[in-house]
């Protein structure tokens, strides 16, 4: 029972970070949005837009937001990926087939 | 580009060859309908995760999704994040558990794990509607690519490609589609990369020798041209939630990306071989993103730079899906053309095949052999050879009437997957509960509201906004719209199939103990994965879902 336990909580936990980090990250970009941008109209008479969202930090040249939801959709959810197959690689190992 | 593309030929020609000559070595290994359909499961994990890699890398990835982050920015962008995670989802949903129940494809295991050969059928109707929308797709990328190689009309490109690739699935089987995906997927790294690469460079990226993060320098020129480029707040928060269902549970109801799992040796070379895509997969997508940005860049650019100055008509009157091409061609050079047309063929090829293979294997195996349970394996094999010809044939004809946007067609085809074969595989493995009815109603509920929406949307043109679902299609406004439906469709589908099997009767005791056998536990206990916790967890995420879908309209407004 425990190892079931452990598979089924694992398994959730582990879903539940790959869908927050790679299935809907951006809702949270937009949700935070004062956190990650900060509004302007100093360019609007330049560039027209009604209101401009400029991001508050940049790493390695992008947005933040940007930067995230790249990383995290590839190498983040790998990273979660590798310790779900870690922890399930060793249930079978130790009482299974 | 007019004319002949000798160089682009070529190397096209080479990667033609190549695959329809695995394809024939492959006949040599295939001596059973085990071995002609899921390989006798003898692949290893570095060979399931190349060709998972080459199956994901499709037609769309090369040319698709470069036009829709032209059209879509930052939202296309988002789009294919989903799909990249989306391996991982599947990985840990279903990857493994599929692996040890022993079935070809997910029709077959619909058709056990519900004891029904009905819902069997109806599954394959609906793989059969998927991998049209699929193929449909991929197959236009081909004519694209001949058209630019050739000057010919996409008409001949469609017909050559159609014909190609039916030949070297036909002929290998799965051993063959696995060696050519393999090869294929190793080739479109090399294809893609460096050209992107060169393209970065060219428009003054100092890091572009790493095309994923090489383009943080052309930002600020962005931010002043184009600032909503970076802007996800353009439409309602949900949107991401919709993106985040059809891609999660598409991929799982997808039938060519399962059948993958069927090839390998064991649960633990399923993982594996998951992982292994998933790090391939992200690397190419977030090189794609580089390119539609460097799209974008471009036609931004074109007016004042003196490279671009001829190409700046090009740009604005060329069909999207070729600006990949266009580019390439400006900044990198024809050589480097040559190597992109070639990689984005080997692309088109990989996902072709594995769209061919499971509509051979649903065609014969589950169809034919649920209507004529008593047919032996050497019939099948000669039905096979026909039916997959007759397949690949046929979807070539019906190619020639392709979609005005190649991604379009695959997202639809995700969302139809999504709500009406990815909710009852998932269910079907977690929750033992789940009964052959329940299954039967979310399935029809699912696949009635996104195949109903597609063909109204895409073949009568009605707007999203206008469909016939009372409640619903008020909320589908705004850029890509109907994708917000995935909001609703699989949600529904969640709470039908478990409302419904909740007030039926349990499934027989050899199906619940299959359940077991999935999880890789040797003795059989009635309590495991029979709790309340879980349908009553997704029956509440899934109305709070459709609730947020319906809410927060004073403060998110409604945008375009």
């Amino acid at each position: 029972m425990k190892d079931y336990k452990t598979e089924v909580w694992v398994t959730a936990v582990c879903f539940a970070l790959v869908a927050l980090l790679g299935g809907f990250l951006s809702l949270f970009f937009v949700l935070g949005q004062d956190f990650f941008f900060v509004e302007t109209d100093a360019d609007f008479r330049e560039t027209g837009h009604h209101i401009l969202y400029l991001a508050r930090e940049y790493v390695m040249g992008f947005p933040i937001h940007y930067f995230l939801l790249i990383m995290f959709s590839w190498i983040g959810v790998a990273i979660i990926g590798l310790i779900w197959t870690l922890v399930m690689d060793r249930l079978e190992d130790k009482q299974r087939f | 580009m007019e004319g002949f593309f000798f160089l682009g030929i070529l190397f096209t020609l080479l990667v033609l060859i190549i695959s329809v000559g695995i394809g024939l070595w492959s006949r040599g290994l295939t001596r059973t309908v085990g071995d002609y359909f899921v390989t006798g499961r003898r692949i290893g994990a570095v060979n399931n995760g190349l060709a998972l890699f080459g199956l994901a890398i499709s037609m769309t990835t090369f040319i698709g999704l470069s036009a829709l982050i032209i059209e879509g920015l930052y939202l296309a962008i988002a789009s294919y994040t989903a799909f990249t995670a989306a391996f991982i989802g599947m990985l840990i949903l279903a990857a493994p558990y599929l692996r040890r129940h022993k079935s070809y494809t997910s029709m077959a295991f619909i058709g056990d794990r519900y004891y029904s050969r009905n819902l069997r059928i109806f599954s394959v109707v609906i793989m059969l509607v998927v991998c049209f929308l699929y193929l449909g797709a991929n197959i236009k990328g081909i004519g694209i690519v001949f058209e630019y190689l050739l000057g010919f009309p996409e008409l001949i490109g469609i017909i050559l490609g159609g014909i190609i690739v039916t030949l070297y699935v036909v002929l290998g089987g799965m051993y063959g589609v696995t060696f050519t995906q393999a090869f294929q997927g190793v080739l479109v790294i090399f294809c893609l990369i460096i050209p992107v690469s060169i393209v970065l460079r060219e428009l003054g990226a100092d890091a572009w020798a790493f095309p994923p993060l090489g383009y943080g320098e052309l930002v600020p020129f962005m931010k002043e041209e184009v600032p909503e480029y970076f802007w996800p707040m353009v439409v309602h928060p949900g949107f991401y939630l919709s993106l985040f269902l059809g891609t999660f549970f598409g991929i799982i109801g997808l039938p060519h990306f399962v059948m993958r799992y069927f090839t390998v040796r064991d649960a633990k070379e399923a993982r594996w071989s998951t992982l292994l895509c998933v790090l391939l997969v992200g690397l190419v997508n977030t090189t794609v993103y580089a390119t539609g940005f460097a799209a974008v860049y471009s036609i931004q650019l074109a007016g004042g730079e003196e490279r671009l100055a001829g190409a700046s008509r090009l740009f604005l009157e060329t069909d999207l899906d070729h600006m990949v091409f266009i580019l390439t061609e400006i900044l990198a050079g024809e050589g480097w053309l040559a190597v992109a047309i070639a990689g984005a063929m080997a692309a088109a090829l990989s996902t072709v095949a594995g769209l061919l293979i499971i509509m051979g294997a649903g065609l014969v195996h589950d169809l034919y052999g649920s209507i004529n349970p008593h047919v032996d394996d050497q019939q099948k094999m000669k039905i096979s050879f026909w039916v997959m010809l007759g397949a690949g044939i046929l979807v070539t004809l019906l190619s020639i009437r392709p979609p005005e946007f190649i991604l379009e067609a695959i997202m639809w085809a995700f969302g139809i997957a999504s709500a009406s074969l990815g909710v009852p595989i998932v269910l079907g493995i977690w929750w033992k509960r789940t009964t052959r009815e329940g299954a039967a109603a979310g399935m029809i509920v699912g696949f009635a509201l996104t195949f109903i929406s597609w063909l109204l949307v895409e073949m009568f043109n009605v707007a999203p906004t206008e469909l016939p679902l009372p409640f619903i299609a008020s909320y589908l406004y705004g850029p890509m719209g109907w994708l917000k439906l995935m909001a609703f469709a699989v949600p529904l589908s969640f709470i039908v199939t478990v409302v419904v099997s909740w007030f039926t009767s349990e499934p027989p005791e050899g199906v619940k103990r299959t359940v077991d056998e999935m999880h890789g536990w040797p003795d059989y206990e009635e309590s495991r994965y029979k709790g309340w916790g879980l349908p009553v967890t997704i029956v509440v995420l899934s109305l709070a879902i459709i609730y947020f879908m319906t809410t927060f309209y004073g403060v998110f407004s409604r945008i375009g």
